[in-house]
């Protein structure tokens, strides 16, 4: 309860601005795409696609939990 | 005292920059008069004659006429609409303590930043083969059109009003409460009234929004709801010769934008930035 | 307090609509931007193809050209609007006959419907008819002609922009530099500092915030352009001034490919969210910093 109270206030970790929960999923959300749409255009040739979503799932879980 | 005004150097910049800013619109004039014989004479800037033909002809034709009653259907209805659920939200918004309301009132704001030209391939679609009833669907009807312009029309007018009705000192309400008044005579016999001038700027200012919008309904639109910009519109693309006509039905669509100008003129910036800036 | 049964009661029809209007076609564009959808194609029925549309999109050159082609022109007529809003919107802080007249009429253009704006600078600018291109010929020898030379349709298209939006920017900066303290700036004035010196550190650095929001709003009413560039140029000559909105409706209704069309519409939200947010967060940055200011 108390934990989940802490992660929707506002905090700054090591992303420049302070942020909430809403902040951290948007920015997340955000990577998650713009990793996929350059991979497609310059890395899918030679590395599938999985890897860039396992890649940005795991960004997205650092900025989760330090951003 | 003195005699010369001071910074009459402003004036004279300023007279020019009034030209520079009529000069277009006074030129549109200028064609909607000239006959098809003086129309390609740029030199001459000067018009004496008038040529009613022009104005005649669009306005004497059943579908333009059609045209502009739909706009000024289209235009007041969701002038209506937008003004009732404004007041009733801003209300809400400004007066109960609704659990997440800042986040609701962001959220309404954000509506109108949605780039239309993103939004015009799903609504086509939901309108023309998702939202139906039977036979009818929402492609190409009034109410199809008085509902979509509320997605860009409420969120100014909730956030015009929401700061008229937070001007509105609560102690009112609470001591028509006390002397036993609902929620409705509260509404009608306090609020209203007091906010009456916000309210009129509200609906005049999403009315002409609506009157203007154009994308939305040449995209929504085939024939029963076509509106005058639409109309505007069809002029290059279908007759495309005819300039003299053109002008006059921009004449005609601009009409509204110069009669309620002396009106609104404080009031657009709030309603253009959303009073970001006051 | 009343209850808020009844507050909520009262909230519901907004909610409602715009949750059909706004974000209904939001989640169905997201859901039809994975499929392969076109009524008129061979197989008429939507088949899922996962993300193959936006794989075709991030190489579709005409649609990255098209988005950058509207980027430049949004920049280029916000920045001329800022500059000129910011200078007029300084004379009008001073005092001069006629002024409230000037301002009024100055206003105009802004209440007019944008289509009717392109309708009247294509009125301007056509050749043989409008006094534009005739008086620039007999006055400079200038050969100007929008259907034909691609600078300067998109001259003229930022030309219109500035004539359309410059009084917003220049009323939005004068009510910022109304309502600006008077104090530090009769002080400047006294330590000696000059008018560049004030500008540059006084007046901009406390209307940062105002001009931040006065770009965020421009800028995303110029990446929107679509009605004006239609009336007077119609995306031409060639596709000079074919801009995304214009691109979106001109590649995706005629050819009624409904899911490339959504992923279309998809990335340009998804670009115009990302700008909108940057810019956002500037902006609180800005008001964090003055605050912070004020306060050291």
């Amino acid at each position: 309860m108390n934990d989940k109270n802490n992660s929707t206030k506002p905090r700054q970790g090591f992303l420049p601005i302070t942020t909430n929960l809403f902040d951290r999923v948007f920015i997340s959300v955000v990577i998650l795409v713009a990793i996929h749409l350059l991979w497609m255009r310059f890395l899918e040739a030679l590395l599938p696609l999985w890897i860039a979503t396992i890649l940005s799932l795991v960004l997205a879980v650092i900025i989760l939990k330090w951003g | 005292m003195r005699r010369v005004p001071r910074n009459i150097g402003l004036t004279v910049l300023w007279i020019g920059v009034t030209i520079l800013t009529l000069f277009p619109i006074y030129w549109l004039f200028v064609i909607s008069a000239r006959s098809r014989v003086e129309l390609f004479e740029p030199q001459r800037l000067i018009q004496t004659t008038f040529f009613a033909e022009n104005y005649i002809r669009p306005l004497s034709d059943r579908t333009f006429r059609g045209y502009i009653i739909n706009s000024v259907i289209i235009a007041t209805g969701n002038a209506l609409l937008v003004t009732i659920l404004a007041v009733a939200a801003t209300y809400a918004l400004s007066r109960y303590r609704l659990k997440g309301s800042s986040n609701i009132f962001f959220w309404t704001i954000t509506n109108r930043m949605a780039p239309p030209a993103a939004f015009l391939l799903p609504l086509f679609l939901l309108y023309a083969r998702v939202l139906k009833i039977g036979d009818w669907k929402m492609f190409d009807t009034h109410i199809g059109l008085i509902l979509l312009y509320c997605v860009f029309n409420l969120p100014f007018a909730i956030w015009l009003l929401k700061s008229i009705m937070d001007g509105i000192p609560i102690e009112l309400d609470e001591a028509a409460r006390v002397d036993g008044a609902t929620t409705r005579m509260v509404l009608f016999r306090i609020i209203i009234p007091l906010a009456a001038p916000g309210i009129a700027i509200t609906a005049i200012l999403s009315w002409v929004f609506a009157w203007n919008e154009y994308l939305f309904a040449a995209t929504l639109t085939s024939v029963t709801a076509r509106t005058i910009t639409t109309g505007l519109a069809e002029f290059v693309t279908v007759t495309g010769t005819n300039w003299g006509e053109m002008a006059a039905v921009s004449v005609i669509a601009l009409l509204p934008a110069l009669l309620f100008l002396a009106l609104v003129q404080k009031y657009i910036v709030i309603g253009l930035t959303f009073g970001a800036v006051k | 307090m009343q209850s808020p049964r009844t507050g909520w009661g009262l909230l519901a029809p907004t909610l409602i609509i715009l949750a059909i209007t706004g974000l209904l076609p939001f989640l169905y564009v997201v859901y039809v931007g994975f499929f392969d959808w076109n009524p008129f194609a061979a197989t008429k029925d939507m088949v899922f193809a996962g993300v193959n549309n936006y794989r075709r999109l991030v190489f579709d050159n005409d649609f990255l050209q098209s988005l950058g082609r509207t980027l430049v022109f949004a920049v280029c007529a916000v920045a001329s609007e800022l500059v000129l809003g910011f200078l007029l919107a300084q004379t009008l802080t001073k005092e001069f006959p006629g002024k409230t007249f000037f301002r009024t009429v100055f206003a105009l253009p802004l209440m007019v419907a944008p289509i009717a704006v392109g309708a009247t600078w294509r009125l301007l600018t056509m050749p043989g008819l409008g006094p534009l291109p005739y008086y620039l010929d007999k006055l400079f020898g200038l050969n100007y002609n929008i259907g034909i030379f691609s600078d300067q349709a998109t001259l003229t298209l930022v030309l219109m922009d500035i004539w359309h939006w410059t009084p917003f920017v220049t009323l939005v900066f004068l009510a910022g530099l109304i309502s600006l303290p008077k104090e530090p700036f009769e002080q400047a004035q006294v330590d000696g500092a000059n008018r560049w010196q004030i500008f540059r550190y006084l007046t901009v650095p406390m209307l940062m915030p105002i001009i931040l929001t006065t770009v965020f709003i421009r800028m995303m009413d110029a990446l929107r352009i679509v009605d004006e560039a239609w009336m007077l140029t119609n995306g031409g000559p060639g596709t000079s001034t074919l801009f995304i909105g214009i691109h979106i409706w001109r590649i995706v209704f005629p050819k009624t490919d409904y899911g490339y069309g959504s992923a279309m519409s998809l990335l340009v939200l998804y670009l115009t969210i990302v700008l909108c947010w940057l810019l956002f967060v500037a902006i609180t940055s800005a008001r964090q910093h003055e605050v912070e200011g004020m306060r050291g």
